[in-house]
């Protein structure tokens, strides 16, 4: 009884906590959500993404039925097989003869899961030897596109936060060094950093990935991008950086530890950087979609990650295809939505985060 | 005046010569240049590619190859492209053109509507058109130029409308976080500058509303908006990369997709000082406006970029 108590005290709690901090927790949810998609990429993805079948180029998103054509309800959802008709004009007619009903928790390719153990479960399919169900159709070559849809999201949400963290690191560095190095190292690295924010980044970015050869391995790719967002993304934290680490040592509480003969590192990490602790993750968490979107164009322009691999990017360049995209622009466009509603996300906590730490 | 432009012009040209050089640097180092793709073909022996590379200059050393890019670059010939076969100033400033005009519309389009909603939301905060910039800015700043460009052709495809020559899509999209930029910004240095005591005496005074923002939130509220504009045309010509490739815009952004998939070493040199030389000298422009909107700065040392 009592911890039934407990517990509905905390939820309580937890509610008015959430409603005070509205976006903070919408925010927290939506990238719960997408990271979560990321982990369980194989759980949730019905095919292999690299799975082609040539037969289905570019088939529209499979219509998931409760009615049949005798027009009678089904308990379970189904779908009907259908035939491509016109190999030019990539259009379908379902076969109505026979129903293929959705299976849940249905086997699949086998994969790694969570890379422990051996498994060949998946969220749902069809039964082994009926057709596939593409829920947001095929790409060009019969890869179901919802499964890489799924799968993307583990390159895009890894090389983000990944040079977030490490540019966010080196930016820090180079504001605490400019801010408390004096005069000459700060007039050179403020200048250097005027310059890195007024640059066209992805210019640049372009023009220092046209150094590396244009098709790379995944891995490497993506390494390649880290360094080159890391290299051009360490100016506005250096410069936020170095404006906090001024006002802060300006305060009474840095001159007390000055002038009691504290060490000057010691000052600036016990003292100073846990001071604008909030400005900085604000700045971090505003970092993520500008790498978001340069990965995501990079890709989207054929120079990031690069196929079979499917990259968010990479996936919105089928939608160049006018004709395609007047047929289907919803499934063409998921790539697209996936990408607003992530850096939704961000956005939403960054604010909240604002609001928490009262920048 | 004149002392803060050409200050401004010698610290710019400076940043310049060390953006070419690091670029240069860069895609020099990747080892390989328009001529490896050449070696693959049977037809060219190794004795025509090192004549190639002599004609080319390409066996210097890679100061002296830089000094020489350097220097023709100075005298307005940025050489000859690989791929096009053509002279890259031939290419680029066309292109640049179209860009800049694109840019420029799509800027005034946000700063135009930035300031026509925030200045009327101002009068009345947390009214319903105040809560109603909220929620654009948030939507718009999480909208990508990519989403934008890609949504406006689906639409244009399913209308049958024409994408190309249009200069209106394109300039949407890439106004679009622009317009989340410059609204949050007017949104804030107009709510800062209504807290002022001069706002308070203008209140005193009697002055409407409309006057009151028109006259006196207005002119403190513009230097941030200014500041903002100069550090947004990176972003604008970043921008026009996405925009240009797909609502098919022939400007730089476009030209700079196509040299980088064919490693076209002095297309890419061309358009990477091409596009770091406009933002310059619009960071430039924008500090004489700064300056003209405030006098207080005419005298002190601007900020340096």
């Amino acid at each position: 009884m009592l911890s039934l108590k407990k517990t509905a005290d905390g939820l309580r709690k937890f509610v008015s906590a959430a409603r005070s901090h509205k976006r903070l927790f919408a925010g927290s949810i939506i990238l719960f959500v997408f990271y979560a998609a990321a982990i369980f990429a194989d759980f949730l993805a019905p095919y292999d993404y690299r799975a082609q079948s040539r037969l289905e180029p570019s088939a529209p998103p499979a219509r998931i039925r409760f009615r049949d054509s005798a027009g009678d309800w089904r308990i379970r959802p189904f779908i009907y097989a259908r035939r491509l008709t016109d190999p030019l004009a990539r259009s379908y007619v379902e076969d109505e003869t026979q129903i293929y009903p959705l299976e849940f928790f249905a086997r699949g390719y086998s994969y790694k899961f969570l890379g422990l153990f051996e498994t060949d479960l998946h969220l749902f399919a069809t039964e082994a030897d009926g057709p596939r169900i593409n829920v947001l159709g095929t790409d060009a070559l019969g890869r179901d596109r919802l499964s890489r849809l799924i799968a993307a999201a583990r390159f895009s949400l890894t090389v983000s936060p990944l040079s977030v963290l490490m540019a966010g690191a080196l930016g820090i560095l180079l504001g605490c060094l400019a801010g408390y190095g004096g005069r000459l190292i700060d007039a050179a690295l403020m200048r250097a950093a005027d310059v890195m924010m007024a640059l066209p980044t992805l210019i640049i970015v372009l023009a220092a990935r046209a150094a590396f050869p244009l098709e790379l391995p995944p891995l490497r790719a993506g390494f390649l991008l880290v360094s080159i967002f890391v290299a051009t993304g360490w100016a506005e934290m250096a410069r936020l950086t170095r404006g906090q680490v001024l006002a802060v040592a300006g305060r009474e509480f840095v001159v007390a530890a000055y002038s009691l003969g504290m060490r000057p590192s010691r000052i600036l990490f016990r003292h100073i950087l846990p001071n604008m602790r909030g400005a900085l993750v604000v700045q971090m968490t505003l970092m993520i979609p500008t790498f978001l979107l340069a990965e995501t164009a990079l890709s989207f322009l054929g120079v990031g990650l690069q196929e079979p691999e499917p990259s968010w990017g990479n996936m919105l360049a089928q939608a160049t295809d006018l004709q395609l995209l007047r047929a289907q622009p919803f499934a063409l466009l998921s790539p697209a939505l996936a990408i607003f509603f992530f850096v939704l996300g961000v956005r939403l906590v960054s604010d909240g985060l604002k609001k928490l730490y009262r920048i | 005046m004149l002392k803060l432009i050409s200050q401004r012009l010698a610290q710019s040209v400076v940043s310049l010569v060390i953006v070419t050089m690091l670029t240069f640097a860069l895609l020099a180092a990747a080892g390989g240049d328009a001529l490896t793709a050449l070696s693959d073909d049977p037809l060219a022996s190794e004795a025509t590619l090192e004549q190639m590379r002599q004609v080319y200059g390409l066996d210097q050393p890679l100061i002296a190859r830089y000094w020489r890019w350097l220097s023709s670059a100075a005298r307005g010939d940025l050489g000859e492209s690989f791929f096009y076969r053509a002279s890259v100033s031939s290419l680029v400033m066309p292109r640049l053109l179209k860009t800049i005009r694109l840019g420029l519309i799509a800027l005034g389009f946000a700063w135009a509507l930035s300031l026509a909603l925030g200045l009327r939301a101002a009068r009345r905060p947390g009214g319903w058109l105040d809560r109603l910039c909220e929620i654009l800015i948030t939507l718009a700043a999480s909208t990508p130029r990519l989403v934008v460009a890609l949504a406006l052709l689906a639409l244009a495809s399913n209308l049958s409308l024409s994408t190309s020559g249009s200069v209106a899509l394109p300039a949407f999209a890439l106004s679009i976080p622009l317009v989340a930029l410059f609204l949050a910004q007017t949104r804030e240095a107009v709510g800062e500058a209504m807290s002022e005591d001069f706002v308070r005496t203008a209140r005193a005074k009697g002055l409407s509303e409309r006057a009151i923002i028109l006259r006196h939130a207005l002119r403190p509220a513009l230097a941030p908006l200014i500041t903002i504009l100069g550090y947004s045309l990176g972003s604008v010509m970043s921008g026009s990369v996405i925009v240009e490739t797909v609502l098919n815009w022939p400007g730089l952004g476009s030209l700079s997709v196509n040299a980088v998939r064919s490693r076209d070493v002095p297309l890419l040199m061309g358009v990477v000082l091409v596009t770091s030389m406009t933002v310059f000298i619009g960071n430039i422009i924008a500090d004489v406006l700064l300056s003209l909107n405030d006098p207080r700065l005419r005298e002190t040392r601007a900020r340096a970029v």
